[in-house]
């Protein structure tokens, strides 16, 4: 449907730029009265030449119309089936031209153009008799029957070159054109108001002339269509009629053209002032342009023709060609052969034309090559029949004029639709004449472009011929229901278009093609028909819409894992907190370390961890405890600190305090120096030393009791006894300070070590304090910028076995040692023995001052419970050393009755016998030692006396047992009196009774390097020195320390090492402790000097 | 014009043609072309034969954004249907519809 609109629209174009040319003619528009007055001069250049023949032409013509009018209806088919031809063609060719590299292919479009030119021309000429027949019947009654063909086929010729010649001009005009549309855009709408009346106008003529032949001819055909066709419907009949009309009225144009063209008769100068005529009722403007125009035209033409007189040489071959023609038109129903040979011909001539003229080449623009052609034909002709171009110059106007008419049947929607259509074909038209110009125009470029191609080929003849057969039905087709459609009043913009065209092809009236185009509208209308009633029946919607696909975009994550996948890695999360899955709680995994810590700290570790390998702490640690031998260790650390502070003290002494200890050396006679425990702190200020004691086994360990202070200086404090634990290595501050809350009358170390410590007290309560307890088990307090530990008793009696415990004041506690059991012979003192006896499985004995003796069994405990014991209530939480009651002995019971009956006397001391533990003596307030056993007989003797008789109120304050030989001993009494007992006999070997001037003595003190010396203290400070070998009878020396009261000595020194520093403790009320170094020939020993003992003794004795 | 028959066409036609297949803006206008002819000539098989077949190919690639698309038909809902079919893999989707549009 596509090509055949196209061309619709190009042939009503043609109409319509025919259309245009009359307008110019009446002067309307400058424009088109310049074009036409360019080709009239033109024309009347070439008519100069020739101007006899062209007036026999238009002579001969003119008869030939009238007898050409009787066969009107052949002529007319044979032109419809050569414009369908045509069209054909056209089609063919366009398609043709797309593939068109072959020379030979150019040829043949070019002969087809030939041949269509041709065509063209014999429509011409057909226009141009009819005419003459229709204006000139009367004039030119002449019948040309024999020159009737050949002159059809000149006319045709010449109307073909004039043709080409015209779109040619138009072509150039039109670009003229558009140059000046846009400076004349005023102007145009102007004249475009003004040119429909004028077309009206002429139609009316027109109609008025023609209606008389119109009917005719109308009836005419239709009669015959009927013949052919039987079976067709009256629908149509009316449809052969209206298909007939564009044909009448093309006659009725013709008629118009002629008579306008007898008018202005053959001479150049006639037609010239027409023109000008024409033009001065419309625009003057434009007149000068025009004419220039035509001078330019002129000078061009006339160069042409010149060349064109070359060919002259070739008049033979023309006449062949002319004869051929006649053959063709007398076959005229054999229109197909024809074409062949015509083009044959004009091949050859071409040919010719192309030999002569090597100058032409192929790639010479169409344009011109197509004016030579059309010009050498119109020269050809014109010599031969003289000039036919006055007529077709005069015939272009009705062939406008008749178009007009044709379309006004549709004038409306005609116009409306070309102007529709131009706009959408060339937007640089505005006017629609203008697009009928352009549609033309385009019409003849084609035709150019065939002509372009040069090649020509006998060959694809058949085919070409075979093409353009199938366009003239094509074109039969179109028309038919064109034609259908427009008395159906059907307003298909298409169909309108190709009804136009038919009456602007021309002549050419094929009742083949109509039958077709009849039979077809019939289906067409059937099927329209049924499409209309199914039209009813069904319902068209569009309201339901289809989702084809819904692709969401992507998230970012997905993005992110689709490019991760790529990278063939894997993705994998973890969560610590595992049940709640929840991306907000996520959080980073905590880092860990695992310490442990124990409270209260028990043994050497108390905290521990930051081990590397953290899964492993409890594992490491007890391989750590099972590699490590805990009590090794502990042992070791304890005994390293020890040694490690006391150098650390040793150094600073020396450094700073060496010569004022010495200085003091000088306070007493024995000694050679002395230095101070420093018990100037802040919690021992101000108290009194109360006792002094050493350890047995490590003789540099001293304890001393404290007193309460006389002014409190530590408030907190104030209320508590103390026991401090020195070294005295370490004088700057106690090892370790005891507290407690009672008085305390005694104390004592463990019998075999340091560890434990054990203390009487005046409410009659036994207390233990485990020196290896943590002190964190303590209350701390800071005093003094440093911090103190004060340790509260590990176990106390107080409140508890309250069956067996001492209801008086604890005098005396002494450990028993339980290796003496195993071993009763062995040694000489239980003390000096270092075996190291392990465990704290030990007596201890406690006497009171009512003679009771209570033996308790010291227990470790394996295990301490920190959450406090149910079962022993005086054990601290956490405690291990508790003391379980074993036996209890009264004491007094040894005493004779006589003493006995007096009252029961008070015991104040007690010792156990070094070499036996079972043995043991106890001092009275009646001046007798008595001398008891734990179990077994009654020892033997059961006091031992004065030597002056009786008992007397007199306290046995002190007793001591020699550190050598074992066997004697001294007493001290409050009166005074020093007695040395040998245990074996009731009365003492010595006793001195005036050696202190009748004061009491505090104490008395064997040496512990010298078997043959001792010490005594009394209550007023004085010391005696005994040298038993130098002197029996008075003490070797006296020393008094002024202005102190010495209240308790403790003697330093080893038995077992007598080349050791020995010395004496003193201590004094104020609180301060000293220790005097003894001077060496009082601290060694002298050879024999136990032997020369026993001897003095037995001479004294 | 059965739905389910076409589309289970439809399917096999875009199995065929574009399994394996990788977006490739060259050559894809050639594929869609094929694949809208071999469905067109597969839907034919299937006779119906007074149906006016209109197959509409459409393979974009797949980069993560969102596509809708969407058809909208003046028809005659009772006999004129249409099937979908929609093929996808890692770099392009497919969508083919077929509208069969019954000719009186």
């Amino acid at each position: 449907m596509k090509p055949s609109k196209m061309k619709t629209k190009e042939d009503t174009w043609k109409s319509d730029e025919l259309l245009k040319h009359i307008k110019a003619a009446q002067g309307d528009h400058a424009d088109d009265s310049s074009k036409k007055s360019r080709e009239r001069k033109r024309h009347k250049d070439e008519e100069s030449v020739g101007t006899s023949d062209s007036r026999e032409h238009r002579h001969r013509g003119r008869e030939r119309d009238k007898e050409r009018e009787q066969g009107k209806e052949r002529v007319r088919n044979k032109d419809k089936e050569r414009d369908g031809d045509r069209h054909k063609e056209q089609e063919h060719e366009k398609v043709r031209k797309k593939k068109n590299d072959e020379r030979e292919r150019d040829r043949e479009q070019k002969q087809e153009r030939e041949r269509e030119r041709h065509n063209d021309r014999d429509r011409d000429k057909e226009r141009v008799q009819k005419w003459d027949i229709d204006q000139e019947h009367s004039t030119d009654p002449r019948v040309r029957i024999k020159d009737k063909e050949w002159d059809t086929y000149a006319e045709k010729h010449t109307k073909r070159g004039h043709e080409s010649e015209r779109h040619r001009d138009k072509e150039r005009d039109r670009k003229k054109e558009r140059d000046k549309l846009q400076e004349k855009g005023t102007e145009k709408d102007e004249n475009g108001n003004q040119r429909p009346k004028h077309r009206q106008k002429k139609d009316k003529e027109n109609l008025e002339l023609e209606m008389d032949e119109k009917y005719e001819r109308k009836e005419r055909k239709h009669r015959e269509r009927k013949e052919k066709e039987g079976k067709s419907t009256e629908n149509n009949e009316e449809t052969k009629e209206k298909k007939r009309r564009p044909s009448e009225f093309r006659d009725e144009d013709y008629d118009r053209r002629y008579k306008e063209h007898k008018d202005h008769g053959p001479h150049d100068g006639h037609r010239e002032k027409r023109e000008k005529e024409r033009r001065e009722p419309g625009q003057k403007a434009g007149i000068e342009e025009m004419e220039r125009k035509h001078r330019v035209r002129k000078d061009k033409e006339d160069g042409k023709k010149q060349r064109h007189k070359d060919i002259k040489d070739s008049a033979v071959e023309w006449k062949d060609r002319e004869w051929e023609h006649k053959d063709r038109e007398k076959r005229d129903w054999e229109r197909k052969e024809e074409p062949q040979r015509k083009h044959k011909h004009k091949v050859k001539k071409e040919r010719d034309e192309k030999e002569r003229r090597g100058d032409y080449t192929e790639e010479q623009s169409v344009k011109r090559k197509k004016e030579r052609r059309s010009i050498q034909e119109t020269t050809s002709e014109s010599k031969r029949k003289g000039s036919t171009k006055e007529q077709i110059d005069s015939q272009k106007k009705p062939t406008e004029t008749l178009t007009e008419e044709f379309v006004e049947g549709e004038e409306i929607a005609m116009e409306s639709q070309s102007t529709i259509e131009s706009s959408n074909y060339d937007n640089d038209f505005e006017d629609y004449e203008d697009d009928f110009e352009e549609g033309d125009c385009e019409d003849e470029e084609v035709e150019q472009e065939r002509e372009e191609i040069p090649a020509r080929q006998r060959a694809e003849l058949e085919a070409i011929q075979k093409a353009i057969t199938a366009e003239n039905e094509q074109v039969r087709e179109t028309r038919t229901r064109s034609h259908r459609k427009t008395f159906n009043e059907e307003p298909n913009r298409d169909f309108e278009n190709s009804q136009t065209r038919g009456p602007a092809r021309g002549t050419f009236i094929d009742f083949a093609a109509a039958k077709q185009r009849e039979i077809i509208s019939k289906v067409a209308s059937k099927q329209k028909k049924r499409s209309l009633e199914l039209l009813r029946l069904i319902d068209l919607d569009f309201s339901v819409s289809f989702s084809l696909l819904d692709l969401p975009p992507l998230n970012e994550y997905d993005v992110y894992i689709k490019n991760f996948g790529r990278t063939n890695t894997k993705q994998a999360f973890v969560q610590c907190n595992e049940d709640n899955v929840d991306r907000d709680i996520q959080t980073d995994e905590i880092e860990t370390v695992e310490k442990w810590t124990q409270h209260p700290g028990e043994g050497n570790l108390i905290c521990g961890g930051l081990l590397k390998c953290g899964a492993n702490v409890s594992d490491a640690l007890s391989s750590v405890a099972k590699n490590v031998d805990s009590r090794r260790l502990t042992n070791f650390l304890r005994s390293a600190c020890q040694v490690i502070s006391v150098l650390l003290e040793e150094e600073q002494a020396e450094n700073q305090a060496s010569k004022n200890l010495q200085s003091k050396a000088a306070s007493l006679s024995v000694s050679d120096g002395c230095s101070q425990l420093n018990t100037n702190l802040a919690f021992l200020h101000g108290r009194e030393v109360l006792c002094l004691h050493f350890s047995p086994v490590q003789r540099q360990i001293l304890l001393s009791i404290h007193s309460l202070p006389k002014e409190p200086g530590v408030v907190q404090l104030a209320s508590s006894y103390m026991v401090c634990v020195w070294n005295i290595w370490e004088p700057s501050a106690p090892q370790k300070v005891l507290v407690c809350e009672s008085e305390v009358q005694c104390c004592c170390f463990g019998p075999d070590n340091v560890i434990s410590l054990f203390a009487g007290t005046t409410d009659g309560s036994v207390v233990a304090w485990d020196l290896r307890e943590h002190s964190i088990m303590h209350c701390s307090l800071q005093i003094g910028g440093q911090e103190w530990t004060f340790r509260t008793p590990t176990f106390s009696t107080d409140g508890v076995l309250t069956v067996v415990n001492h209801s008086c004041a604890v005098k005396a506690v002494y450990p028993v040692s339980s290796a003496c059991f195993d071993n009763p012979g062995v040694g000489l003192s239980l003390f000096s023995s270092q075996e190291g006896r392990s465990g704290l499985s030990f007596q201890l004995a406690t006497l009171d001052e009512s003679g009771l003796l209570n033996l308790w069994v010291v227990v470790e405990l394996q295990k301490a419970d920190f959450a406090g014991s149910l079962t022993d209530l005086g054990l601290i939480p956490g405690g291990k050393i508790k003391l379980i009651h074993s036996s209890s002995i009264e004491v007094n019971s040894f005493l004779p009755r006589n003493l006995v009956q007096l009252g029961s006397p008070k015991t104040l001391s007690i010792r156990f016998l070094p070499s036996d533990p079972n043995h043991f003596f106890i001092g009275t307030d009646i001046g007798l030692v008595s001398h008891g056993t734990r179990h077994g007989l009654q020892a033997a003797p059961k006091l031992y006396k004065p030597q002056i008789n009786g008992a007397r109120p007199v306290q046995v304050t002190c007793i001591d047992f020699c550190h050598f030989g074992k066997t004697l001993f001294l007493v001290g009494c409050s009166d005074g009196t020093i007695r040395l007992h040998s245990v074996i006999t009731e009365r003492p070997i010595i006793q001195w009774n005036d050696s202190t001037q009748g004061r009491p003595i505090r104490a008395v003190a064997w040496a512990l390097t010298r078997p043959g010396m001792f010490f005594v203290l009394d209550s007023a400070s004085h010391i005696y020195v005994w040298d038993l070998l130098q002197n029996v009878s008075t003490p070797a020396a006296e020393e008094s320390l002024q202005p102190d009261r010495i209240t308790a000595i403790a003697l330093l020194g080893d038995p077992e090492k007598p080349g050791a520093s020995s010395g004496l403790m003193l201590a004094m009320q104020t609180g301060a402790i000293e220790i005097q170094y003894l001077m060496k020939h009082w601290s060694e020993p002298h050879l024999n000097e136990l032997e020369t003992l026993h001897y003095i003794l037995q001479k004294t004795a | 014009f059965k739905t389910a028959v076409v589309k289970a066409k439809i399917n096999n036609v875009l199995k065929e043609e574009l399994s394996n297949m990788f977006y490739n803006p060259e050559e894809i206008p050639y594929v869609t072309k094929k694949i809208a002819e071999a469905i067109k000539t597969r839907v034919k098989e299937c006779a119906f034969d007074r149906y006016k077949l209109v197959v509409q190919v459409v393979i974009g690639e797949q980069r993560g954004e969102g596509v809708k698309m969407a058809a909208r038909c003046f028809w005659d809902a009772d006999t004129d249907n249409f099937a979908q079919a929609v093929y996808m893999n890692e770099s392009l989707f497919c969508v083919a519809a077929a509208f069969g549009c019954y000719y009186y």
